[in-house]
């Protein structure tokens, strides 16, 4: 049966330095249910530590965690990458790793960067420096997320900072981009408005959440779909067989 | 030189750290990439960049640049000012180009190698 499946694809834990330390997978996954959110994506800037604690605080809950990345290309251009399976996500993980700078973070300018458990307990503190960019360009790694079977979604569109139409101006065409993400400044009909490339390519809102506050207050989006997965969502982004995205 | 020599002789509007203009200018770099900024900027140096979001704060403290400049009319978020503020990182904007920018600052001596 085709229902709404409300989805939240954008959503920082405690690993990225900038997000507040409330944003701990126990307590994320318990909002969502409190709040009727069916789907989420823990989406970290450039690494996935938390992903693994943030799918088993969910089961046994009705929520359905998809991992995530938040990953900034060499442009610095801010894209989201999903995947339904940890296999191809751990793959996703190593081509990451492979491409960071090598530079260590700073924590008193840039944000603590915190590895925890399913339990919200403190497992590490992650040394490499997450918040810049990778070495790989927007084009190879949309191509590389498409892959390992993922999707990539650009994230908050029109804000200036980080993304891919103040960035590049446009969306290249050819670019193996599912959607465009607009955040929560935007409702959908003014950011058409203002950004006629948007016409081309299926639109989501995200909450982009680095607080409980963004997260609870922040745009869902409705996917009707029969199943909170991956392909499923696929399809709604391309309206294919009466699978549709309503924001 | 200084970062208030500089604010002399160009228009340049002081967004934060105010307190902080006896800093000194011993370069210039000109980039819209954070990373490469990260890489390459020399300390003490004034960055000129058209982004305005509280990441370029955090380079600049990281690299001590002496200033940054917002150039071409581009407006700094809240939130970077208030970190500029917060960290004494000086923020400058101006509506001049970033070209004609850089070429003034030329002009007063300032070098990039």
């Amino acid at each position: 049966m085709i229902r709404c499946f409300v989805a939240d694809l954008h959503v920082h834990s405690v690993l990225s330095p900038c997000a507040a330390v409330e944003m701990t997978p126990r307590n994320i996954v318990w909002h969502a249910a409190e709040h009727g959110v069916d789907i989420i994506a823990v989406t970290d800037h450039n690494a996935g530590d938390n992903v693994r604690a943030v799918l088993e605080a969910a089961k046994g809950t009705p929520v359905t965690v998809l991992p995530g990345m938040e990953v900034e290309t060499k442009e610095e251009i801010h894209v989201v990458a999903l995947f339904d399976k940890m296999r191809s996500f751990q793959e996703w993980e190593k081509v990451v790793e492979d491409h960071r700078s090598g530079r260590l973070n700073d924590a008193d300018k840039f944000g603590a960067q915190f590895v925890v458990d399913a339990e919200d307990n403190l497992v590490r503190v992650k040394e490499e420096m997450l918040l810049a960019a990778l070495t790989l360009g927007l084009e190879e790694l949309c191509d590389r997320v498409e892959a390992l079977g993922g999707l990539c979604i650009a994230s908050h569109v029109d804000r200036p900072a980080y993304s891919i139409l103040y960035k590049l101006g446009f969306i290249p065409s050819g670019l193996k981009l599912a959607a465009a993400e607009i955040s929560p400044l935007i409702k959908k009909e003014d950011a058409l408005r203002r950004f006629p490339a948007l016409a081309k390519i299926p639109i989501v809102a995200s909450s982009d959440a680095h607080t409980m506050d963004d997260f609870i207050g922040g745009p869902k989006t409705c996917f009707h779909m029969e199943q909170a997965t991956l392909p499923e969502i696929r399809q709604a982004l391309y309206s294919e067989n009466r699978r549709e995205v309503v924001l | 030189m200084t970062v208030a020599d500089i604010i002399k002789a160009l228009p340049l509007t002081v967004i934060a750290a105010a307190g902080e203009l006896s800093k000194p200018v011993e370069g210039g770099y000109v980039s819209d990439l954070l990373s490469n900024v990260m890489g390459f900027a020399k300390a003490n140096s004034v960055w000129i960049t058209m982004q305005g979001h509280q990441n370029v704060v955090a380079v600049a403290s990281l690299a001590n640049l002496s200033a940054v400049i917002i150039a071409g009319g581009a407006s700094p978020e809240a939130d970077a000012v208030k970190k500029a503020e917060a960290e004494g990182v000086v923020l400058l904007a101006t509506d001049l180009p970033a070209f004609e920018v850089a070429g003034q600052l030329y002009g007063l001596g300032v070098r990039g190698l």
